[in-house]
């Protein structure tokens, strides 16, 4: 296995690989940056010009760039309050109440340094985890995937608010989202639902309008309102210098950071959740670890945690989600559906032949992800104090160029208008939201993971009735799920 | 404005819920599973959350700031997309918006928006083909 990790890393060092590489990152930083721009939008747009290339430089290139897309996602989520990519958007929550407090720097360092732990334990779980992964992968059938996603769910809404009512308002949140996904032509018997004869509704909604409409609008009209900067009156100074703050707060918290990170590459290694919904769990766990409820309240307000856990499970995905591509042919994502076309274009079948005869294509990649991730964040750290000075301008200069991004990047994902009303309708949603002091955590991931559990719920209904709720790992998951609802009245009875 | 704002919410999620349980009873048993399960626990909890907040004593809240303007500017920006196409919208939103929102100085106005299209231009259009139709203004007068 060494022998191959190192074949690996010199395969990825050859000036050839080596140079597609950086090409890929330099495209990946940008897409990352500019929001409505996806990562997976971009692999297909690039597929097409690796027929010519060695399956080493080719991965190189389409990882180095896919690699990257999440880590550079973060910081307009990060600066604006406007997610760059779709699984990008739990590091608003509390990365943009930091950049509010004057704390933009350390939360970009944060964010980043969170990235590139994540980014290696994944390339690590990667390089691990290819021998024995099969059972874990078999273990987690339809009932089991759905139960997964009401475990993320549970955790989310039960940790979005105070008290019993907070918990109400969170599960409320997470039912509408539940409730949206279902918009659109059903997968099963082909009946549209809730599309009000409207064409552009039969496929749903799409994640990015609604994601940009319910993050940044709301903190558009606080920007306008305010009428100062996105720092507003943090003491001058303190915006720029704080990077190295961040990088010290992943240290504080580094089991955290490694505990999100393993929950971002289990997620990534089930096929079909997908990284927007890793960031999530991940946050949800971020939230969980906190002591009292006084500690908790600070999620929400700009806890460093809440940018950590998210950063490192966006990133880490990226290994868990290659390992049942790779290993079964089986795609994690889109993205890596889109990957795996690359395969196949280069004549490479995924399966035992990838762990034996082309092994060490396969830790190719995983140094491609670890390479790629320590340039773009060596990168970054350059440029950011800079970056987060962009926080000080006066926000009426930044508020038409955010607004031109938010329209762009809401039409970018089908090219119709009806993505700019979606980005609306959700902005006036999100408004509300926040002006009641909802969460909006639990509404995005109801909205994720909707046609997922849908699918899951029928699958496992239609194969076997309801004696899918007794199956072993169901009712671990189902146990998981009470205890993270009872958990927090758990720890108020207990302290009184 | 909190009370209001969860009042006029949970209200917006208690109708939707309504209207999906209403419609989904139409439907095939498979089309039908999902949205009722989830809709009729959403209505019952968003019944509970409305008599939680009407139950509850109002509590002096802080005037919120008056968010017509930002609304007007961006619903205008959107007409101006729909009228005039992406490229001259920009363009014409960016300028207009730094020189009477912004009281911005003409030098600074003209080269954040030259700025600001250019990026536009150059990328979306240029470099990626996005198709950018042209405004609806344009096909009523039969320029397009």
């Amino acid at each position: 296995m060494l022998e191959a990790l190192w074949e690996g890393l010199l395969l990825v060092l050859q000036w050839k690989a080596f140079g597609f590489m950086l090409l890929g990152i330099g495209l990946g930083f940008w897409v990352g940056l500019l929001p409505g721009l996806g990562g997976a939008t971009t692999l297909a747009l690039m597929l097409p010009f690796i027929y010519t290339m060695q399956p080493v430089e080719a991965f190189a290139f389409l990882l180095g760039m896919h690699a990257v897309v999440a880590t550079t996602g973060d910081i307009t989520s990060v600066l604006f309050g406007l997610p760059g990519e779709a699984t990008s958007a739990a590091t608003v929550v509390d990365g943009y109440a930091m950049t509010k407090k004057g704390e933009a720097g350390r939360a970009l360092g944060a964010a980043l340094a969170s990235s590139l732990v994540g980014a290696i334990v994944g390339a690590v779980a990667l390089a691990a985890a290819i021998p024995v992964v099969r059972p874990l992968v078999l273990t987690f059938g339809s009932p089991e995937l759905f139960m997964l996603a009401i475990v993320g769910l549970a955790f989310i809404a039960s940790l979005s608010g105070e008290g019993t009512r907070g918990m109400v308002r969170g599960f409320i949140a997470a039912g509408l989202g539940l409730l949206l996904a279902t918009v659109g032509q059903d997968p099963q018997a082909g009946v549209a639902r809730f599309t009000f004869d409207t064409l552009y509704l039969w496929q749903g909604l799409d994640l990015v309008p609604v994601l940009v409409g319910i993050f940044a609008i709301p903190e558009i009209i606080d920007l306008f309102v305010r009428g100062n900067s996105i720092a507003g009156n943090a003491p001058p100074g303190k915006v720029a210098k704080g990077a190295w703050e961040g990088v010290k707060d992943t240290y504080r918290h580094f089991w955290l950071t490694i505990r999100c990170s393993l929950i971002g590459t289990f997620i990534g290694i089930m096929p079909g959740l997908g990284g927007s919904v890793a960031q999530w769990m991940a946050y949800g766990h971020a939230a969980q670890s906190a002591k009292t409820p006084e500690e908790r309240k600070q999620f929400g307000q700009g806890d460093v945690r809440g940018v950590l856990g998210p950063g490192a499970a966006n990133n880490s995905k990226e290994g868990g989600s290659l390992i049942p591509t790779v290993a079964f042919g089986v795609p994690g994502s889109t993205s890596m559906a889109i990957l795996l076309g690359g395969f196949l274009l280069l004549g490479l079948i995924p399966g035992p032949d990838m762990l034996t005869k082309h092994v060490a294509v396969t830790y190719s990649m995983v140094w491609t992800i670890v390479i790629a991730n320590v340039i773009t964040v060596a990168v970054c750290f350059l440029f950011l104090d800079r970056l987060a000075g962009i926080t000080e301008v006066k926000g009426h200069r930044l508020i038409p160029v955010i607004l031109v991004l938010v329209y762009i990047g809401s039409y970018t994902s089908n090219s119709h208008y009806g993505d700019l009303l979606v980005t609306l309708f959700f902005g006036g949603m999100g408004y509300l939201m926040v002006r009641a002091g909802w969460a909006r955590a639990p509404f995005v991931l109801g909205l994720v993971l909707g046609k997922i559990a849908e699918n899951y719920l029928y699958i496992s209904t239609a194969r076997y009735d309801a004696a899918w709720l007794t199956r072993p790992v169901v009712l671990v998951l189902i146990a998981i799920a009470l205890a993270v609802i009872a958990y927090p009245f758990f720890q108020a009875r207990r302290r009184g | 404005m909190a009370r209001k704002a969860s009042l006029a919410l949970a209200v917006l999620i208690l109708l939707a819920a309504g209207y999906a349980v209403f419609a989904a009873k139409g439907w095939q048993w498979k089309a039908a599973l999902f949205p009722l399960a989830i809709g009729i626990p959403l209505f019952c909890l968003a019944a509970i959350e409305i008599a939680w907040t009407l139950a509850a004593k109002e509590a002096p809240e802080e005037p919120a700031p008056n968010p017509a303007l930002p609304w007007a500017w961006m619903i205008a920006f959107l007409a101006l997309i729909v009228l005039l196409g992406f490229p001259i919208a920009v363009a014409v939103f960016m300028l207009v918006y730094l020189k009477a929102q912004a009281k911005e100085g003409w030098l600074f106005s003209i080269v954040l928006t030259a700025a600001v299209w250019g990026a536009f231009y150059g990328l979306f259009d240029m470099m990626l083909h996005l198709p950018f139709p042209a405004g609806w203004l344009f096909e009523w007068l039969g320029l397009a």
